[in-house]
């Protein structure tokens, strides 16, 4: 009997087991947790194509609520418009969020809204059917995916598209006036090859030391160094062979060695975020996105940035290519497939993505999907944006290359790259050991 | 194994449960409360995690049952078993090196000493302290190009710093730097567990063989090692367990700003957090868990049985 | 002893004992550096070569860490999810460990290898099977899920069985001969014999749910119910990284812990288990 006991739980519990095995994946994900709190309307089962008026609470998955702009305008506005919709965010951080998120999903979490943050993470959200296909939302309710740029088609796979961008970042160049005038070079402009924005940085560099200013600073993502080699349309980072890549890593390990960036191993382990570097008057010119500018505006007037005469121009080009070919970066929202109030979410969904939403993402100094002139003036208007006519200039781009194109398999690819990259800038191996390795194991994954 | 008949004071028992029945309840009622929570909350999830090893699944969409492919791919699989290859390595490192500070220190912090309560707590400080600011301190200090190590080092043997190692981001250097935070930032908590253990050591033990005439040496082989026997087994199990487990250390010490670990530095816990959560492989990344999991219970059997014979 | 071999030795200790004051400041050194940096501005954190005493005191970060994130709602959550837990493992563990080591019955190694064999499997093994379970149990972003996860660890029970068994069983015999129940000599003889694994165990119990990240952080996704880990992280987002309030709120955040460390030091005090066997 004592030991029955031991085998009779041992039992149960394997029927408990086979019973959530059943019942883990085939979650209808209509009815809310009943330790939630009762914020919820009823199911609106009725009424698919009216608004309705019924109280409704939506959740917004997102990240960094506290250091992002234009969240609270977002919500206030749309609120204030629609007054029965109460908008809950759901911070889940931004280390790793994407991994977050879909594990979130995949256990069933209560999420309305999703802000989209990569495009490997929303590869794999849309392999894992977790957003709703919003062709016929955007067929239906007249949005007009040209006023997008692009960017939409950017995001489709397979003719169906999964979310709708809202925010559309690209790459600048910001630079340190005060340090330019420092050294009696001439700044950079909106018209600059590789070569010559090299020689810019080389010739700004000075110092040793505490004392010592950078010309450049690569920040330690892949996409500052690696993806100098795809501006000129020829490659992507997707397509298996990466050789193309040699010239550029040349370019930045002579850089390192010869001090005109950081060096890469220094700067992985002592954490050290780009920002720092460009408040402290370190470094003279910065490679990086333009959710940066918000940033160092804010910084500015806060007295947190010591840099307060900058400035920006268009991303470095190829020879021959044309000014204003830059990198870009998506941020979009979606819809969980699973939510018990798509109407809702989708009706906020269109409002952040479309003229109005944009319109409170640019009055924050964010660069909205929704590019317009209009858009444009206004950031270029805000209180701290540089007033220089470059800087103006620079906030229009000619084409943007995705830092990771969609594809089914570029959360993978990912992983291989960065770990190249990075093995590479530290010198652990040479350029091209790290290159063969890329091509070797790409292959491996684009053949699986 | 029974002893006296149980007095009177006891219910007069219903006649059909024996005394031996009625001692197994008795026993079954000691474990049942941490055992019920524990069977729920974690066993009934292992055992799904277990079945999971044999299918196919992204975490959504439904599963396929693939029988033992997922075992069969990791034999193939090169990535695997450098992490596999790493893990060991470290914990070849971690374990020995710890224990023996540990002891070390306890046995030394169990004396009267002035200062003691002082000690005891800055030893037991890194354990304490929030991983993400240590490893923080650590990595600064351990900074390749301007960091105090390197500094003094140079200073000290006049090698350039460019030539100095670049430890946590030099890859024949990562390894060794991970284990000795591993030691700096644990050894305070197994310090702990051996002070308690040594509470436990009869000192008229000790009386009598300082009597016989033992030396300190020979009483710390003959008294406290023996007397240690079931606290060395716990700290050795738990050790292996937690080194072979390992993952926040090695993230939060070398991950940088994507999150990912390189060739030199990938375990085996990472391997499997990244094959089920970016690459939605969770039936892979279960298998590789059942593959570390069989290992480190044949190494726990192993010392299981060293335990009962040494024990006895 | 000798007269020159008593020096001899307590040359030696002098030795052994300026050693350990050495590198018990070794240790403590990093812990300085973290408090010298909650009072810089987060760009000067890392800055070289290092500056102990910063030049500006910056005492706002002390005030930033309150207002920026719910840090009183986040020590709150975090202090009262550590005690709950803490209590549970105690009572429930040394419960359980007193029937593994002291009671004899049908299948007490399997169990006990059972319990073992959990440990050995890394929780990422089976966090998404968990975390469908809880939400089943609608246990998703409540302080419960914690607590039920961390409560009845296999742990607990291995380390007081350990203990437990480093008891004498004479003890338990006369204990019995004298009439007492098992559950009276659980709560009588083993629980005061055992008070350095309690105070262990209540140690580690309640820094490992203190410090605990990835389990808030996906169970708790609600501001208002997460835990003082996930506050720090808070510090670093996409726009910066701020080591000034992060290593300030560290220095807040430990300070609960080392109370409770400095108050349960006077457990380890020899002498405590050894009574009772004399004569």
């Amino acid at each position: 009997m004592r030991f029955k006991k031991t085998w009779g739980m041992g039992l149960t519990v394997m029927l408990a087991a086979g019973m959530l095995a059943g019942c883990g994946s085939n979650n209808n994900g209509g009815t809310p947790a009943p330790a939630e709190t009762p914020a919820t309307s009823t199911n609106t089962a009725n009424a698919p194509t009216e608004k309705g008026n019924d109280p409704v609470t939506l959740k917004w998955a997102l990240w960094d609520w506290e250091a992002t702009a234009y969240y609270e305008p977002l919500i206030k506005a749309y609120t204030e418009a629609n007054p029965h919709v109460t908008i809950e965010y759901v911070d889940l951080g931004s280390t790793d969020y994407m991994t977050m998120l879909s594990t979130q999903l995949s256990g069933g979490a209560d999420l309305d809204v999703l802000t989209i943050k990569d495009i490997p993470g929303y590869a794999n959200l849309v392999k894992q059917n977790h957003l709703e296909p919003l062709n016929g939302y955007i067929g239906d309710s007249g949005i007009d995916k040209a006023a997008y740029g692009g960017t939409v088609e950017q995001i489709q796979v397979n003719d169906e598209v999964y979310a709708l961008p809202f925010r559309s970042d690209f790459w600048l160049i910001y630079y340190n006036k005060d340090l330019f005038d420092k050294a009696g070079v001439p700044y950079p402009t909106n018209d600059m090859t590789f070569d010559q924005y090299e020689e810019i940085a080389r010739s700004v560099t000075s110092g040793s030391g505490a004392e010592k200013v950078y010309g450049a600073h690569h920040h330690t993502w892949r996409s500052a160094v690696q993806l100098f080699g795809i501006l000129d349309g020829q490659h992507s980072v997707v397509d298996g062979n990466y050789d193309f890549l040699k010239p550029t890593y040349e370019r930045a390990l002579k850089m390192q060695d010869d001090g005109i960036i950081m060096d890469y191993a220094t700067l992985k382990t002592s954490s050290t975020h780009y920002s720092g570097v460009f408040y402290n008057n370190s470094v003279a010119t910065l490679n990086m996105g333009s959710w940066f500018i918000a940033t160092q505006i804010e910084k500015v007037k806060s007295g947190e940035s010591a840099a307060v005469n900058w400035g920006i121009v268009k991303y470095p080009h190829p020879d021959g290519v044309e000014p204003g070919t830059t990198l870009g970066t998506i941020t979009s929202l979606a819809v969980n497939q699973k939510s018990a109030k798509k109407e809702a979410a989708l009706d906020f969904l269109k409002f952040v993505t479309g003229d109005e939403g944009a319109a409170v993402i640019a009055s924050t100094g964010t660069i909205p999907a929704i590019k317009n002139a209009e858009v444009l003036d206004s950031i270029a208007s805000i209180d701290g944006f540089p007033t220089d006519e470059n800087s103006k200039e620079a906030l229009n781009t000619f084409k943007t290359y995705l830092e990771m194109p969609i594809h089914e398999k570029s959360a993978d690819i990912e992983v291989i790259l960065n770990e190249n990259h990075d093995n590479i800038m530290t010198k652990n191996t040479s350029i091209d050991q790290g290159l063969a390795d890329m091509n070797k194991r790409v292959e491996l994954v684009l053949s699986n | 194994m029974q002893t006296e008949t149980k007095p009177v004071t006891q219910k007069a028992g219903k006649p059909w449960l024996s005394k031996g029945i009625r001692d197994h309840l008795v026993a079954y009622s000691f474990i049942a409360p941490n055992f019920i929570g524990f069977a729920l909350f974690t066993l009934v999830p292992m055992i799904f995690a277990v079945i999971l090893a044999f299918v196919k699944w992204d975490g959504s969409n439904p599963m396929n049952f693939v029988g033992i492919d997922n075992f069969i791919r990791l034999v193939k699989d090169t990535t695997f078993h450098k992490a596999l290859w790493n893990t060991v390595v470290y914990t070849v490192g971690v374990v020995p090196l710890t224990m023996a500070c540990a002891l070390g220190l306890a046995i030394l912090l169990n004396q009267k000493l002035f200062g003691r309560n002082f000690m005891r707590t800055a030893f037991f400080f890194p354990y304490v302290a929030s991983l993400v600011a240590v490893a923080a301190v650590w990595n600064f200090i351990f900074s390749p190009t301007m960091g105090p190590l390197n500094n003094l080092l140079h200073l000290l043997t006049g090698i350039p710093i460019e030539d100095l190692p670049r430890w946590a981001a030099d890859k024949d250097w990562a390894m060794f730097t991970v284990v000795l935070f591993t030691v700096w930032k644990n050894m305070g908590y197994y310090m702990v567990i051996y002070l308690a253990g040594l509470q436990g050591v009869n000192p008229e033990l000790y009386e009598a063989a300082e009597l016989d005439g033992a030396g300190g040496w020979k009483r710390f082989v003959n008294v406290t090692i023996p007397q240690l026997a079931p606290t060395t087994f716990f700290v050795l199990m738990i050790l292996v367990i937690n080194s072979f487990k390992v993952y926040d250390i090695f993230i939060n010490l070398f991950a940088g700003a994507d999150n990912q670990l390189n060739d030199s530095t990938r375990v085996l816990v990472y391997q499997i957090y990244n094959t089920a959560f970016r690459s939605l492989d969770y039936g892979y990344a279960n298998a590789m868990a059942i593959v570390l999991f069989l290992i480190v219970m044949g190494i726990t059997i192993i010392q299981f049985r060293g335990e009962k014979r040494y024990g006895q | 002893m000798v007269g020159p071999q008593k020096k001899f030795r307590a040359g030696w200790k002098m030795l052994a004992y300026l050693a350990l004051i050495a590198v018990s400041i070794g240790m403590i050194v990093p812990y300085i550096w973290m408090l010298s940096s909650s009072f810089k501005l987060n760009k000067d954190v890392f800055t070289f070569p290092m500056v102990w005493i910063p030049d500006n005191i910056r005492w706002q970060n002390y005030v930033d860490i309150w207002t920026r994130i719910p840090l009183g709602t986040f020590i709150y959550n975090t202090a009262k999810l550590s005690v709950i837990v803490t209590l549970l493992q105690l009572l429930t563990s040394s419960f359980a460990a007193y029937a593994f080591a002291k009671l004899r019955f049908r299948g007490r190694n399997l169990l006990f290898l059972a319990y073992i064999a959990t440990i050995a499997i890394p929780w990422q093994a089976y966090m998404v099977p968990q975390f469908i379970l809880m939400r089943e149990l609608g246990l998703n972003n409540t302080h419960l899920a914690i607590i039920f996860l961390q409560a009845f660890s296999a742990f607990g029970v291995f380390l007081m069985r350990q203990f437990y068994q480093g008891i004498p069983d004479e003890l338990c015999e006369a204990a019995r001969i004298d009439g007492l129940s098992e559950y009276g000599i659980w709560a009588r003889l083993m629980l005061p014999l055992s008070k350095p694994a309690l105070s262990t165990l209540t140690i580690f119990t309640f820094v490992s749910t203190w410090n605990d990240f990835l389990g808030p952080m996906i169970y708790l996704t609600k501001t208002e119910l997460k835990t003082i880990q996930i506050g720090l992280r808070m510090f670093i987002s996409q726009y910066s990284a701020e080591y000034g309030l992060i290593m300030a709120a560290s220095v807040v955040s430990i300070i609960p812990v080392l109370i409770i460390f400095l108050a349960l030091q006077k457990n380890f005090v020899q002498g405590v288990a050894s009574s009772g066997i004399k004569g």
